[in-house]
């Protein structure tokens, strides 16, 4: 009697142990799922893209010509971490240029930087509209304003 | 009132406890069937007779104690983590609680066998895991700030090249290479095994440097034919930390710990640069060093002779393999023999003969006795416990908000998951078999202990990016 009494044992373990395999991997699939369910909230909350600035002439920095980076509504450039679109290039300053898109015109507006933003080579202390295909210059990078 | 508010009951780790359910039923159980295994066998030993079934024969309450106290301590963590730590990843303790508690009941298992000879085996293995539960905890609390680990990362590979420079002395007093504890570091009755320690001072070490260097070292500025090497100088201090610890361990024969640090080098190394070219290149080297090592080492040819050794075809054997088969490779075909013994659901807990046949059962050769034992069965769950701990390790890295949180959680997983490879591949034959104990089923406090401080960093990176999240949302 007592081999019975083993053997029942020795298949309850494998099957406890499977159990618990399942029990863990369910418990992470949904795991998964709500971290995918938050990612697609954060997603669906983040502003809309409505521009591109591509790089045409990437100057000293280490910016590959061609890059293209997106524009929301209110876009910051500079060198700190709370910029839209964060260029480490050491002729950008920390906070660089803010460019903002109200009744379908671009405004560009140097933040105080060292190097100036320009448009079309003109220096844009004061808010500057832009059209699309102008040349804005961001320090030393120039970039194309696109839709 | 805590009780009153639906914070603290709200944050406890349900699911955590929910988890933990299976692994305490698990434990209970063998441990009832251990004693009436016993008793089986013995009886068979003597004579043929069946005995019956009565309730004579189930264990009483204090024979169930070192389970009983395991699961308590196990209870215990899950309230700990939920009051201080509630936003720690959950599925962890299960997995390791349930992987250390099958070493312990191994132990308590192995100890009285004729090869090890140890009845308090059992006892110290429990004692270690408590004790390492602790340590988890308190590293879990020391590591507040993570910026503390990497400033001090000079610090770290200090202690390391002591604990190599320690571990070499001992080697040379010692002076058998032979003997399986010439690694070990002895302070009073406590056999301490430094290399367990050295492997997480590396891989703080190398996290630390790469997340500063990471930049420099992804753009590879020598080229050498079709492979871009890093610029040498910020290599620099990693490769001298690397040869030291990899001649070092050449010298005092430790094969294993080699092949696990070069590994942890080459995984990190691709973490931090993301460049498959650096790893091609080091398994290159790696091909060339194992090769003159082959030619130079005659300990390292007779690991490979083992692993060539046709185990299947034993009735068309030679005189020479017979004896080779007995002496130089006679761990391994008798592990070999106990896991083909094992079958598909294994003889069962207790009734296996591997304590009696296979050297080092309680170490190294752990895996092929839980293969006996538990059978194909049990190895792919238990194969399968170490999968989602690893999986997990990696998750927790992916998830970490700054670089040296997620290269220091993807080296300690890949610490774990080398480690495994490592020795499982060894037990059954596919790697040259190497000293290097199991994670949490081996027997071994420095091992348990170590493996525990890599647990208690994961879980406080988890925790730390749980509470980043948290506070920007």
């Amino acid at each position: 009697m007592t081999d019975v009494f083993l053997l029942i044992l020795r298949l309850l373990l494998i099957v406890l142990l499977y159990l618990f395999l399942m029990q863990v991997v369910i418990a992470i699939t949904r795991d998964l799922r709500k971290t995918a369910a938050i990612s697609a909230d954060v997603a669906g909350k983040a502003p809309p893209v409505v521009g591109h600035l591509v790089v045409v002439d990437s100057g000293p920095s280490n910016v590959l010509p061609g890059t293209r980076f997106d524009l929301q509504p209110q876009t910051t450039i500079g060198r700190g971490p709370t910029n839209t679109i964060q260029l480490t290039d050491n002729f950008i300053s920390g906070e660089h240029t803010r460019l903002w898109f109200r009744n379908g015109v671009w405004y560009v507006q140097d933040a105080g930087s060292t190097n100036g933003t320009f448009v079309n080579n003109q220096p844009a202390r004061d808010a500057l509209a832009a059209k699309l295909g102008d040349i804005i210059q961001v320090g030393f990078i120039r970039f194309k304003l696109g839709a | 009132m805590a009780s009153l508010s639906p914070g603290p009951l709200r944050r406890y780790r349900w699911k955590e406890l929910g988890l933990l359910i299976i692994p305490f039923m698990i434990l209970l159980l063998e441990m009832i069937q251990l004693p009436i295994a016993q008793l089986y066998q013995s009886t068979l030993r003597t004579n043929q007779l069946s005995i019956p079934f009565t309730p004579a024969i189930l264990p009483t309450i204090r024979d169930l104690i070192p389970v009983l106290g395991l699961i308590a301590a196990l209870a215990a963590m899950n309230m700990l983590l939920s009051f201080f730590f509630p936003k720690a990843d959950q599925v962890l303790l299960p997995l390791v609680g349930l992987l250390s508690g099958i070493g312990v009941l191994m132990a308590l298992r192995l100890g009285p066998e004729p090869l090890v000879r140890d009845p308090m085996l059992g006892t110290r293995q429990l004692a270690w895991v408590l004790f390492g539960l602790l340590i988890c905890a308190a590293t879990l609390f020391l590591l507040r700030n993570m910026n503390w680990l990497k400033r001090y990362k000079y610090t770290w590979a200090l202690l390391g090249i002591l604990l190599v420079a320690l571990t070499i002395v001992n080697a040379l007093r010692v002076k058998n290479l032979n003997s399986p504890t010439h690694d070990q570091l002895n302070f009073g009755p406590l056999n301490l095994q430094p290399s367990e320690l050295l492997k997480i001072f590396i891989v703080v070490f190398f996290a630390a440097y790469l997340s500063e260097n990471r930049d420099v070292l992804a753009e590879g500025n020598i080229r050498l034919g079709p492979l871009r090497l890093p610029p040498l100088r910020q290599l620099g201090p990693i490769l001298l930390m690397l040869g030291i610890a990899l001649l070092l361990f050449l010298v005092i024969r430790e094969l294993g710990l080699a092949l696990l640090i070069y590994g942890i080098f080459l995984s990190m190394l691709y973490l931090g640069s993301g460049k498959l070219s650096y790893v091609i290149g080091g398994l290159l080297v790696f091909v060339a060093l194992g090769f003159i090592g082959f030619k130079l080492f005659g300990y390292i040819q007779v690991r490979f002779a083992a692993v060539s050794l046709d185990v299947v075809n034993w009735q068309n054997w030679s005189q020479a393999t017979v004896d080779f088969s007995r002496n130089g490779a006679g761990q391994i075909v008798q592990g070999i023999i106990a896991l083909s013994s094992g079958g598909i659901i294994g003889a069962g807990f207790g009734l296996g003969h591997a304590g009696a046949l296979v050297p080092v059962v309680q170490s190294d050769m752990i895996f092929t006795a839980l293969g006996e034992e538990f059978g194909l069965a049990g190895l792919f769950a238990i194969t399968g416990i170490y999968l989602l701990i690893i999986y997990r390790g990696y998750r927790i890295a992916i998830e970490a908000s700054n670089e040296f949180d997620q290269l220091l959680a993807a080296g300690l997983t890949s610490i774990f998951a080398i480690q495994t490879v490592i020795i499982v591949a060894g037990n059954m034959k596919f790697l040259p078999l190497t000293g290097i104990p199991l994670p949490f089923l081996s027997y071994g406090g420095s091992s348990i202990i170590a493996n525990f401080i890599i647990i208690g960093i994961l879980l406080r990176i988890s925790h730390n990016t749980a509470l980043e999240r948290a506070g920007l949302a």
